[in-house]
């Protein structure tokens, strides 16, 4: 796939009088993975938010593959795959009718074999590819929504606290499927509350405190791949800090 | 075109549209069905009527030997005969008549006679094609839009929707298209059917459809920028049918009484009343007077001999005429009144859409006020024909022969046109 991957340049976003992000700046590169950690309204989310575009960002910059959302939207959009916190797609559609579907909106068109092919590389069973939404438990959805991300064939995934109400083994499934697109080229950036699954397939980890990046660790080739003392010391206080705030 | 059939398809797969849908055309057939029946029946019963009428001319006809007869007895058929698209929307046609047997008696009397029969009728108002277009289409417009962004908000889809590339002109465009276009299907082909049945001019039939799309597109741009706001779906709802139920019912409803209180006009029963009191009243007048005050508005006539017997034809024809002479203040009192008020309520139109199309339907299937009005004029044309007809025969001594009988005029719905 490669690109240029992701860069956001000294971020800063306002929402009424309060500045979510305050100068966040970080770097995904083509072929890597980039966790960015944070406690509840650190602007994690925020940050995706102005990479795609969907937030006006009030100064900085945002590239994505080398384009800035301020100033081409659309061709910001169309090097995106987003895969937010809830996968809802549409309960009345199957999945095979919802991949079409969104496919469809992003101007893109696959043949059945390519999106059985996707499907198949989220282990998401045959059976169930023509069966309504409504019947499809949370990890299933995932698969879904992860297989139209994979059809999309961007340079730049984000994703909005993936694993969050998978079983384990769902999680393991889908750290493996991550790891299968960073090396076919694709710029990764993850914000999630796992801190263990961070660590388990990220090649950076940021963690951000008020809209700000506070610390980021880069992995090692050893092991283990992250300094997971200074991590977890790092990772515990910005939780406090975040709840006694 | 192919995300608009792609959402319109999508759409379809939602059952609560699908029935909203389905309901709407089922309702807009059954409104063309109705209305074409309606219509149907008003052009029997008007020839029926021109029919029976001749039969009973003919019967007439043996013993009226004396002009004055011939003018008491026989009823003159008129008719309003409803134009082709008066099946879409009938407007005043189902409380004024279409069909209407004078004599050449006092006018204003029998014009007004049919103002007292059963106004009670008139209240619900007619299921039409343009009831279905005014007052339910707008509420299945809402139904499919009032959730087209917070829907997608609730479910939690919006990000990823709007994550797409030209969600704009992929996405939100084709869906409010769709939702135009699948209501606008629903409707206008119903329509047509009606229009090709009935055997409407094509330039009639292009801009009623105009006014459909209008209507259409005026609740379809609003709706969906109520929709697009930050409302939750509930609040989007109650918004749409409260300014629904405000601009198509309580707004024009209201201003029908402001401008009914503010533009008073006398009732009809009261210009039947005080013509038949005039007509009544004359029984007892000096009968010389009475044919002077006549001679001044025909002195053509005044040359007619004195009255030579307690009754003749040409005094009491003479105090038919003075009748109408009589109320003619408050007849044109009522019908500049009436006009006025029409005037003022498509001054109120210019502010609110909805009625200002039904006003421009009922123009065009020519079942207005001004429809209404026109016939009334030609009813007035006419009789004042059938009047100056008789006159000579009843006044100048001009014999009266069964072929004056056959000659007398007939009425035309083109007369004054």
């Amino acid at each position: 796939m490669g690109g240029q991957g992701l860069d956001l340049r000294d971020l800063v976003v306002k929402r009424g009088n309060r500045n979510v992000l305050e100068g966040l700046s970080l770097t995904v590169p083509a072929g890597q993975i980039y966790a960015l950690l944070g406690g509840n309204g650190a602007g994690k989310s925020t940050a995706l938010f102005a990479a795609l575009g969907l937030l006006p960002v009030t100064s900085g910059q945002a590239l994505v593959d080398g384009k800035d959302p301020a100033h081409q939207p659309e061709a910001v959009r169309a090097s995106i795959a987003y895969l937010p916190e809830t996968v809802a797609l549409y309960e009345h559609l199957s999945a095979r009718e919802n991949v079409d579907y969104f496919l469809s909106l992003a101007g893109q068109i696959r043949t059945k074999a390519q999106i059985e092919e996707a499907f198949a590389q989220v282990r998401l069973a045959p059976a169930v590819h023509d069966q309504r939404l409504s019947a499809f438990s949370k990890g299933m959805r995932q698969k879904t929504a992860i297989a139209l991300a994979l059809l999309r064939q961007t340079p730049v995934l984000l994703l909005d606290e993936p694993t969050t109400g998978l079983d384990p083994q769902a999680t393991q499934d889908f750290h493996t499927l991550l790891l299968e697109l960073k090396s076919t080229g694709v710029a990764i950036l993850m914000v999630t509350h796992d801190l263990l699954g961070a660590i388990d397939v990220a090649d950076t980890i940021g963690l951000m405190i008020d809209g700000k990046l506070a610390s980021q660790w880069h992995a090692r080739n050893s092991i283990p791949r992250f300094d997971l003392q200074g991590l977890y010391a790092a990772f515990t206080h910005a939780r406090i800090g975040n709840t006694s705030a | 075109m192919k995300h608009f059939w792609r959402e319109v398809g999508f759409l379809l797969r939602q059952r609560a549209s699908v029935w909203a849908v389905t309901l709407l055309a089922g309702l807009a057939l059954l409104s063309v069905g109705l209305g074409l029946h309606d219509v149907a029946k008003q052009k029997a019963a008007i020839s029926q009527v021109i029919d029976l009428q001749k039969q009973d001319s003919a019967a007439i006809k043996v013993f009226a030997t004396e002009a004055g007869d011939a003018a008491y007895y026989r009823f003159h058929p008129t008719w309003n005969p409803p134009a082709p698209l008066a099946f879409a929307a009938l407007g005043q046609r189902d409380i004024a008549p279409s069909i209407m047997r004078i004599r050449a008696l006092a006018l204003e009397g029998q014009i007004h006679e049919n103002e007292a029969q059963n106004p009670e009728l008139a209240l619900p108002g007619r299921f039409d094609f343009a009831f279905v277009l005014i007052y339910l289409a707008p509420l299945v417009l809402i139904v499919l839009f009032y959730d087209l962004w917070s829907g997608e908000r609730e479910a939690g889809r919006l990000a990823s929707l709007e994550a797409m590339p030209l969600a704009r002109s992929h996405l939100w465009f084709p869906r409010i298209l769709a939702r135009f276009g699948v209501v606008s299907a629903a409707l206008i082909p119903v329509f047509w059917i009606g229009a090709l049945i009935s055997g409407a001019g094509l330039r009639d039939t292009i801009a009623f459809t105009g006014l459909i799309v209008a209507l259409l597109g005026f609740w379809t741009l609003f709706a969906a920028w109520i929709a697009k706001g930050r409302g939750g779906s509930p609040t989007n709802a109650a918004v749409l049918a409260t300014v629904w139920f405000a601009i198509t019912l309580i707004a024009p409803a209201g201003a029908n009484l402001v401008i009914n209180a503010t533009t008073p006009i006398p009732d009809g029963a009261a210009i039947l009343r005080e013509n038949r009191e005039a007509v009544h009243d004359a029984w007892d007048l000096d009968r010389a007077a009475t044919l002077q005050r006549f001679y001044k508005f025909h002195p053509e006539l005044a040359s007619s001999p004195p009255m030579q017997r307690p009754f003749e034809w040409k005094w009491y024809f003479a105090f038919q005429h003075l009748g109408d002479q009589q109320v003619e203040s408050l007849s044109t009192f009522y019908r500049t009144g009436i006009a006025k008020r029409d005037a003022r309520a498509g001054l109120v139109a210019l502010a609110l859409p909805p009625l200002a199309i039904q006003r421009a339907f009922h123009r065009i299937a020519n079942t207005d006020l001004a429809a209404q009005s026109a016939y009334q004029d030609r009813i007035r044309a006419y009789h004042t024909q059938l009047r100056t007809y008789y006159y000579p025969y009843l006044f100048l001594a001009k014999p009266f022969t069964p072929a004056d009988f056959d000659a007398t005029p007939e009425f035309s719905d083109r007369l004054a046109e």
